[in-house]
């Protein structure tokens, strides 16, 4: 691997595994989404450099829109439990 | 290609750049005025419970939510990444198609993916930043916004809205 495409890869992984113990020790349910969603960026763009593929993209992408739907679809049960 | 800039210079540019570009294109679809699906409204609330701000919360709450200019500006830069402007418009295509899967009536993620796509190409090409720069650029702003403190970011996420709105 290139020298710059080593330093782009290890800041998304540090900045992943930060987030993912963030996500692990914050308490409240609804708080740990923006950590997930900040490692679910570094997942991606971790992705991405490691498999330079055309089909990439499109894994990439199915990785990231399935998980943000996946939150959305945890915070609107969460906000339809409230509302009962 | 021109003169290449060494990449821990082009790290800090490219993520203030992709800071300015998400949060303005953000702020254009008007993210802050509501909690456009109902994920984000009930995030922006506990966000404001934790002491935070309402509309910062709410665009925080989006940017989780659905795929808006944030993650449109990542996916140009890995798709631009791997295979130049055809692969940044398969990316396009594909956050389009994200965004209404998800739901979304907004075109934040589809306008933040060419606006993105414009302004790497247009840095790779002219200014010698290599295109791996964004996506390190990218991941950091999103990190400043919502890694550190939701709870301070959407303060101040939502005193520039005030100011611009």
């Amino acid at each position: 691997m290139e020298e710059s495409i080593m330093i782009v890869e290890g800041i998304c992984v540090v900045i992943a595994v930060y987030c993912a113990l963030r996500a692990v020790f914050e308490k409240n349910t609804l708080l740990k989404f923006p950590f997930l969603n900040v490692m679910n960026f570094a997942v991606t763009g971790a992705i991405v450099l490691l498999l330079p593929y055309p089909i990439t993209i499109g894994v990439a992408i199915a990785y990231f829109v399935g998980s943000t739907l996946e939150s959305n679809a945890i915070a609107s049960t969460i906000s339809t439990l409230e509302a009962i | 290609m021109n003169t290449m800039i060494n990449i821990i210079l082009a790290i800090p540019i490219s993520a203030v750049i992709c800071l300015l570009l998400l949060a303005s294109v953000d702020f254009f679809w008007k993210l802050p005025k509501a909690g456009g699906v109902s994920g984000a409204k009930v995030i922006g609330k506990e966000i404001e419970k934790k002491g935070g701000d309402i509309n910062g919360g709410w665009m925080i709450g989006n940017i989780i939510s659905s795929p808006d200019a944030s993650a449109g500006t990542l996916l140009a830069a890995c798709g631009y990444y791997i295979w130049g402007i055809p692969g940044a418009v398969i990316s396009i295509i594909l956050v389009y198609i994200g965004a209404r899967i998800c739901a979304d009536k907004g075109y934040a993620g589809t306008s933040g993916c060419i606006l993105a796509t414009l302004v790497i190409w247009v840095l790779t090409t002219f200014a010698g930043f290599p295109p791996e720069s964004f996506i390190a650029g990218c991941v950091i702003a999103i990190f400043f916004i919502e890694g550190i403190s939701s709870k301070y970011a959407s303060r101040i996420l939502g005193k520039i809205w005030r100011r611009v709105s």
